[in-house]
């Protein structure tokens, strides 16, 4: 009876290491056999020795039919990243392998990110329009000074 | 012929009708629908658009009303046509601005530059609001289409949230108009508590007049910088610019009229009956709408007070003060907040006129809500 309790538990044990293989981390699977570089609260890096289109193509799967999710191409990253209410805000897959494979980064959802964004573009607002102040400012005084040069002229 | 035949028969014609397949919350939509019909007839408050808005609203709430599904054939019913055409392609916020365009003299902007940075100013309310509406757990893009409320610019708040949550649209859209038909409203008390009275009584120097070369150049250098640095905020720009350029031509008055006058109106047409019957009972009545209801006044106060805080911040670097009381017309709306300043100026002081020292941020409202929404839709879409 005793060495059929130590074998099923031994059995559930295995069962559940392989079952359970796969790490999340806020909710988004870190790939297999990765190599943890740095893990805290908000971030996550790991290395993996899969190409970045397999790795791509896992996320990709693994993201199908969910809403709000933007993929955008960067020249050295592929970015992921979420619009929605989830827990996680980003998952960085870079292009370049490094010595022991591909680096991804998955990031939490953060107030910093929203707010610091926010400023920048609240900025940009600024940018846009001092840049059309800018413009009119010049042509306006390049304008006036054609006209007074014109009217002098006919006056002459 | 036998009972149960007549039966059947009577039973069939009865399935048909609405009163079979009645529901009670639809009588709230109604009560909604009349309230905006009030609005319009009765307080003359945007009657362009709240009209046909509250009756596309009562239109739609009616069961098996063929409006805004598909026939068998798998053809769009009629509202859903001009929504799906109208909307989802993104037409009419874009002609509307066509018209605008061929409406607007942007001469005290270009006479007074300095009134764009108002415009940006202005801008505040959006951002404040994105933030306080994602508090609220909607999604960013969600936050991004209830923050441009504020803008009070109606086609800029349409195109923005039927890109990024159209879902949305009815109360949005809703939300805007009527808070730019209460601009004369929200806006005096919040100018008042922000300005003291001697500020209120600041004369600003008399506009230069502005060259027709200028003009001309006007819509050309500002399509040209918006598409440098905000191309996806360029199919509304882009036509408004041309709107203006057609305006400042000369040479295209036939286009110009047609523009301005059946495009605009027929597009208006499409526009309040489509946003109206975006809102069934089913859709509106839930905490989002009254939500954004709510978060949509505050955004608006925080545009008025970001207005009037910019004017403040820029008199402590200008020698030639500007009147911060035309700061709140940087909230677009035009040109009702522009009005709203002439008049609180002139109860401060009978002989200050401010109407057209305020369409200046008035327009450049216009440009900044359009710049923010590009901002948005840079970052989401």
């Amino acid at each position: 009876m005793k060495k059929m309790l130590i074998i099923s538990i031994t059995f559930i044990l295995i069962f559940q290491n392989i079952g359970f293989s796969e790490i999340y981390f806020l909710g988004i699977p870190v790939i297999p056999n990765a190599r943890i570089i740095k893990k805290d609260t908000k971030r996550i890096e790991f290395v993996c020795n899969i190409s970045h289109d397999k790795i791509l193509q896992f996320y990709k799967k693994f993201l199908k039919g969910k809403k709000d999710i933007k993929i955008r191409e960067w020249k050295n990253a592929t970015y992921i990243e979420d619009d929605g209410n989830r827990k996680w805000h980003s998952i960085t897959i870079y292009r370049k392998s490094i010595q022991t494979g591909t680096l991804v980064i998955i990031k939490k959802d953060s107030w910093t990110w929203i707010i610091g964004t926010l400023i920048l573009r609240f900025v940009g607002v600024f940018v846009v329009l001092m840049t059309l102040l800018i413009a009119l400012s010049l042509s306006g005084k390049i304008i006036s000074a054609i006209v007074k040069r014109m009217e002098s002229k006919q006056e002459a | 012929m036998t009972f149960n035949e007549i039966m059947d028969m009577l039973r069939g014609i009865i399935y048909t009708t609405g009163i079979f397949n009645f529901d009670f919350r639809i009588v709230i939509m109604w009560g909604v629908a009349s309230f905006f019909i009030y609005l319009a007839i009765v307080k003359k408050f945007e009657p362009l658009l709240l009209l046909p808005i509250g009756f596309g609203i009562f239109i739609v709430n009616f069961p098996l009303v063929p409006l805004m599904g598909y026939s068998h054939q798998g053809y769009p019913e009629l509202i859903r046509a001009f929504y799906h055409y109208g909307l989802e392609w993104e037409i009419i916020p874009c002609v509307i601005f066509l018209g605008l365009g061929a409406m607007t003299d942007f001469g005290p902007l270009i006479a007074n530059p300095k009134t764009l940075i108002i415009g940006a100013g202005a801008q505040l309310g959006v951002f404040v609001t994105f933030t306080g509406t994602v508090l609220a757990g909607f999604t960013l893009k969600e936050a991004a289409s209830v923050g441009i409320i504020g803008g009070a610019d109606g086609p800029t708040t349409v195109y923005l949230t039927q890109l990024l949550a159209p879902q949305l649209l009815g109360p949005n859209a809703l939300a805007a108009y009527s808070y730019m038909a209460m601009v004369p409203i929200i806006q005096p008390p919040i100018m008042r508590l922000l300005t003291s009275e001697e500020e209120r009584k600041i004369r600003m120097k008399q506009l230069r007049p502005v060259s027709k070369k200028e003009k001309i150049l006007f819509p050309l250098i500002t399509a040209g910088i918006i598409a440098l640095l905000v191309p996806s905020v360029v199919p509304l720009m882009g036509m408004f610019m041309l709107g203006n350029l057609m305006k400042e031509s000369g040479v295209v008055n036939r286009l110009v009229e047609t523009a301005q006058g059946s495009l605009m109106n027929i597009c208006t047409i499409f526009l309040g009956v489509s946003v109206g019957a975006t809102m069934t009972a089913d859709r509106f009545l839930s905490w989002k709408p009254l939500f954004i209801f709510g978060l949509g006044l505050l955004d608006f106060a925080v545009c008025t007070a970001g207005g009037i805080f910019t004017v403040k911040i820029m008199n402590m670097f200008l020698k030639d003060k500007i009147n911060p009381l035309i700061g709140s017309a940087g909230v677009s709306a035009v040109p009702m907040s522009a009005r709203v300043s002439e008049l609180e100026g002139l109860k401060a002081d009978k002989r200050n006129h401010l109407l057209m020292h305020a369409m200046g941020p008035n327009l450049a409202g216009v440009i900044g809500s359009a710049a923010a929404a590009g901002m948005f839709i840079a970052m989401f879409h």
